[in-house]
Formats: C-alpha cells, structure tokens, sequence
C-alpha cells in the first residue's frame, strides 16, 4: 500500500503517527464480518492503527501481569491469563481454549467412557 | 503461508506483521511461538469485535457507509476509549500526508502548458535527439576512415623508406 511505502523513512522517527500492519488485509478482514457492506477509507485507517495498539497493548498487559515477567519471556498462558482477568479482553475467551495436559485428557475420557458403560 | 482453503475465516494479519510489532513492544522478550499464533488470531478477533460494532452504530444512523466516527464509538462502547486519542492523531497524519501528494501531483499538471503543446515539445526534442546521433555517428565514421587511411600511408612509407635507404648506399659505393 503506497501509505505503508513512502511512510518508511518517517517510521524510525514518528512511528506512532503512521500505520504498519497492512491496511488491505483489515479491509479483507472487516469485509469477511457478516452484515458489514461498505467502509470509509478514514474508517479503515482508524480500525487499522486501532488493531496496532491492541496489539501493543494486549502484549505489554500479558506480559506485566504475566508469571514469565522475571525470566523475560511472554507464554501462552500470559496471554490466557489476561484475557480472563482484564474485562476488555474477555471476548477473546472464545479462541482461548485452555490447554489442558493430555494425561488429565486421557482420565476424563476414561470417566466418560465408564459412565456410558454403567447404563 | 498460503492458505489451502481460500476460507474467509483463515484471514488474518501476516505473523512476520504481528511479530515486529510484539519486538518493538516488549525487546528482548522471548515470546513463545503458540503466543504469537495466539496473537494474530486475537488480531482477527479485534477486528471482527470493531467491525460489528461499529455496523451495529452504523445500522441505527441514517448512514449506509461505516464511517470513522461509527469506529470511534465502537471503541468508547467497548472499552477500548484510551486508543481514541492516538487513533485520530493518526488518521489526521495519513490525511495530511494524502493531500501534500495530491497538490504536489496536480501542481505538475497545471504548469499552464496545454496536453498538444507538451507533446509536441516532446516530438521535437526527439528529432533533436535523432539528428544529434546521426551526426555524432557521422563523426565517427568519418575519423575512423581517416585513421584507416593514415595508417594505410604510414605502412607505404615505411616500407618506401627502407628502399630508399639501400639504394643510397649502393651509390656511394660508385663514388669512391
């Protein structure tokens, strides 16, 4: 996008004043949303630089709050972790599957398949 | 990554996208790589989150276009209030930026010269250009003829010069 392009020199300066993620892609994205006919491009740019600080902002908020702050590192389960606990970000527990062991996985279906088996 | 499916709900934010920004975020962070999958996934989910929303807003106004006042209340109704701010800095700045190219593209265009006399500045500048070769070509041509033919002297010189030279010496024999 010719936005993303010539922007490049005045990135490494004012990089909170241009856009980085590509603007098609959220146009495509936005579109795919069931209902949503026509965006103004001014609207696009907001969605877009609007997605680029949830991004910052869902990192920076898993990882300060997150049990790997003092080894420096950022886990799923950071990530997991603040979409429970931070309201905003509670919409996300829909594509947050908890990760669960697979020997606790194995017992439950044991459990399952012994009460199929009591009837 | 090419997605095989071709299905809407594969969109997302390309990871080498998403990975520059979680670097230029948290540096020196070692981010697990089901975490940055996690984030572009958590990227569509945001987007899909803004864009129903702000449709919804549209829906009830008498708009049929979402417009980025539609988004700015999105974000306010879904807490999202504190991006608002740097959101609309921005899109001042890509304004900004769309109408400096603007003038300075129609600011060419409107020298004054109308379209047929432009071009026929151009066609004549090329008859320019096509003498000059020619005549530049002639040139060459012409000096490679002549060092042709003053080499071709020098060699008969040459070779006259050293006839000449034996038969002197046979007449001063004569004289003695």
């Amino acid at each position: 996008m010719s936005q993303n392009n010539s922007d490049k020199d005045d990135q490494t300066s004012t990089s909170k004043k241009t856009i980085s993620l590509p603007i098609s892609r959220v146009k495509l994205i936005m579109k795919s949303s069931p209902d949503v006919s026509s965006i103004n491009q001014d609207a696009l740019f907001l969605t877009t630089k609007a997605t680029e600080l949830f991004v910052q902002h869902l990192a920076l908020s898993s990882f300060n709050n997150g049990a790997g702050k003092e080894s420096n590192t950022l886990s799923y389960s950071d990530l997991a972790h603040t979409a429970e606990e931070t309201e905003t970000f509670h919409f996300l527990t829909d594509i947050l599957p908890k990760k669960i062991f697979a020997r606790d996985y194995l017992k439950s279906l044991e459990q399952m398949q012994e009460e199929e088996g009591d009837f | 990554m090419a997605s095989s499916s071709g299905n809407d709900d594969d969109l997302t934010i390309p990871r080498a996208a998403i990975n520059k920004m979680i670097k230029e975020t948290l540096p020196n962070v070692r981010v697990a790589n089901d975490a940055r999958e996690l984030v572009v996934n958590c990227c569509t989910e945001f987007i899909h989150l803004i864009s129903s929303e702000a449709n919804e807003i549209c829906n009830k106004s008498d708009k049929k276009t979402i417009s980025p006042e539609h988004v700015i209340n999105a974000l306010e109704s879904l807490g999202f209030a504190s991006y608002i701010t740097e959101v609309k800095d921005v899109l001042q700045e890509c304004k900004t930026v769309a109408l400096k190219r603007r003038k300075a593209s129609s600011r060419l265009e409107n020298l004054g010269i109308p379209e047929e006399e432009l071009l026929r500045q151009q066609q004549e500048l090329f008859a320019k250009a096509r003498q000059q070769q020619a005549e530049l070509a002639q040139q060459e041509w012409l000096q490679m003829q002549q060092a042709a033919q003053q080499a071709q002297m020098a060699a008969a010189s040459a070779s006259a010069t050293q006839q000449a030279g034996s038969s002197q010496d046979e007449d001063e024999e004569d004289d003695m």
